[in-house]
């Protein structure tokens, strides 16, 4: 079996629990048994990407992050590693539900449309650039569930100030909480973020000069990041504002990645 | 053998006759005791809360039972007026059925109520340690217990507060991660006011500032809610250190304003402010919403909110009945099969 047959196995599972969000959506329901059913298909199709990514590891002889699509697995697979770990620390309700239809919704964009065309990597193999490259796509997860909590925020927020909030309102978590999770999801995101630029000023350094569109993209990534996380630490950016620069952060992130990657070729 | 249930409730009877027929809860066990001896059942319990009193019981003959339970009802209560035009009877099948529509909250002044199946529980304790269940008042009430805890999870009757205290209570969890954390104060006291922060203060809201132009109201009221009384004047100086403000004053004009709040918010770094008012004439500008981190509900919105939630909870209604019609021909047969 490919590598390929176990990403769709894994987006299979996705949709099974974007399913089960909308119906939960629908029928205004929050029973625990159904957080775990959403919980337990979250799980397998992870498992299943994970299985995926080391089949796609073996066969290239390095980590997978050699083109478009491979970024794009990585990118989700991390995503939910974040959410299987910050979900249970913070108990968010719905943060599965939320999740799952993003998760979907990326891991289809990347089957079918990224490329995934077997090419000469853009450096040498080498682990200075292996590490950057993993250390970034963690990021990415980190800032991808970012972009969830603070599009729940804003739901969240939404409700409260229509002053007539429909039933969902009662399964998502408070605004507040909300806000300290996107927060310190930025800063994990961050750290990790500065950690990889580190490793990818080393290679640059120690292995091969990178093209200057990925190492612009990933100043202005860190740049942007860094502005985002003072404005909603020492700013005090908090509420709707806060979340739309959160989310806008994490498009220009995604837009950027594939700008850069189509002029590097 | 018969299942039989007498009682009164909300509906059929007034308060005023509801106290008089209501057992203390330190007085279940022994009454229970008492109705064994002086009743032809072999099973029995009494439920009684400030809504209804009810005896549920097993019976060779239902009539004979229902009629001596009354009896037992008056001598107990020593009463002086006959109270049979408020008392209903039911047998079999209509007893199982009261039963489950009473624990889930069908049968309560406020639909979907969750208090009764405590209250149910506790008379089920009461009779149970007396010695007074069996078999049959045994399956009754743990099916109809299993029922309720079905119910509740499948179907929307318990969501939604139809209070506007708890109204605000809700709304208040969804803006603060923790209650406990957050400080509440009511300026000018009122029936109303008094209720939500008193919902808030069960709910665990961390403390309360009452804040009135008449020191020895505001003083009392803050002694109930275990909190702290204010100079009504000193109210803008503790503002910024407060989370939640339930505003219930009678000034003409509003006493927060959008331009009041903007300076204010910065100095409590944006952090959410939920302003609950219940003014009339509102005490609360209307653009002070428009701010960033600011919800501002007034007794119009967290009416329509209760009013909402309870209509949803109407809706369940037939759902509810079909979930429980099945559990009563099924509770039924299991007792003609034991009992024929």
């Amino acid at each position: 079996m490919t590598d390929r047959y176990f990403l769709w196995m894994a987006f299979v599972f996705y949709v099974g629990a974007s399913a089960l969000t909308l119906w939960r959506l629908r029928s205004e329901r929050s029973q625990s048994s159904l957080h775990h059913i959403n919980v337990i298909l979250i799980v397998v199709g992870f498992l299943m990407q994970l299985v995926g990514l080391i089949l796609r590891g073996q066969n290239l002889h390095r980590c997978p992050l050699t083109n478009p699509f491979e970024v794009t697995v990585f990118i989700v697979w991390a995503l939910v590693l974040f959410y299987l770990v910050i979900g249970p620390s913070y108990r968010v309700s719905f943060l599965g539900a939320f999740t799952a239809p993003v998760v979907t919704l990326i891991l289809l964009t990347g089957l079918l449309t990224a490329s995934d065309t077997p090419h000469a990597p853009v450096l040498k193999h080498s682990p200075w650039v292996e590490f950057h490259a993993g250390i970034g796509i963690l990021a990415c997860g980190a800032f991808a569930l970012a972009f969830i909590v603070a599009a729940m925020d804003l739901v969240q927020n939404r409700q409260l100030k229509s002053h007539h909030p429909s039933p969902t309102f009662r399964l998502l978590p408070a605004v507040e909480q909300l806000g300290v999770i996107g927060v310190r999801l930025l800063m994990l995101g961050f750290i990790l973020l500065t950690v990889g630029m580190i490793g990818g000023v080393i290679s640059d350094k120690l292995v091969e000069a990178w093209p200057w569109q990925k190492v612009a993209w990933a100043w202005t990534t860190w740049w942007v990041y860094a502005a985002l996380l003072a404005a909603r630490t020492i700013g005090n950016w908090r509420g709707q504002k806060a979340s739309v620069a959160t989310m806008a952060a994490f498009i220009f992130l995604l837009t950027a990645y594939w700008g850069t990657s189509w002029l590097a070729r | 053998m018969n299942l039989v249930i007498i009682g009164l409730n909300h509906c059929s009877a007034p308060v005023a006759v509801r106290e008089r027929v209501a057992f203390p809860r330190a007085q279940l066990g022994a009454a229970t005791c008492e109705l064994l001896g002086a009743a032809p059942v072999t099973e029995v319990a009494i439920l009684s809360t400030c809504n209804r009193v009810e005896i549920y019981a097993l019976a060779a003959d239902a009539c004979q039972a229902a009629l001596a339970l009354r009896r037992y009802l008056h001598s107990y209560h020593k009463l002086t007026e006959p109270i049979d035009a408020h008392l209903y009877e039911r047998h079999n099948r209509d007893c199982i059925a009261h039963l489950l529509n009473v624990v889930c909250g069908l049968d309560s002044m406020v639909l979907g109520e969750t208090e009764i199946l405590g209250q149910v529980k506790d008379a089920y304790a009461a009779a149970q340690t007396a010695g007074a269940t069996g078999a049959a008042l045994n399956r009754l009430f743990q099916k109809a217990f299993a029922a309720a805890k079905h119910i509740r999870s499948t179907t929307a009757i318990t969501r939604g507060s139809t209070s506007v205290a708890n109204v605000a209570v809700e709304l208040a969890e969804k803006i603060f991660r923790d209650l406990t954390q957050s400080t509440v104060m009511v300026i000018g006291t009122g029936a109303m006011s008094e209720a939500t922060a008193k919902a808030l203060r069960s709910r665990g809201a961390g403390s309360i500032l009452v804040c009135g132009r008449d020191r020895e109201r505001s003083g009392a009221l803050a002694g109930q809610l275990g909190g702290r009384a204010i100079h009504y004047d000193d109210w803008p100086v503790e503002f910024p250190k407060v989370d939640i403000v339930i505003s219930a004053t009678a000034s003409p004009h509003p006493i927060v304003t959008r331009e009041k709040l903007i300076p204010l918010m910065k100095e409590r770094h944006q952090r959410p402010l939920f302003l609950i008012d219940i003014g009339v004439p509102r005490d609360i500008e209307t653009a002070c919403d428009e701010l960033e981190n600011v919800y501002v509900y007034n007794m119009d919105d967290m009416q329509q909110i209760a009013k909402e939630n309870l209509a949803a909870r109407e809706r369940e209604i037939t759902i509810c009945r079909e979930l429980i019609a099945e559990r009563v021909a099924r509770l039924a047969e299991w007792l003609e099969e034991r009992y024929k």
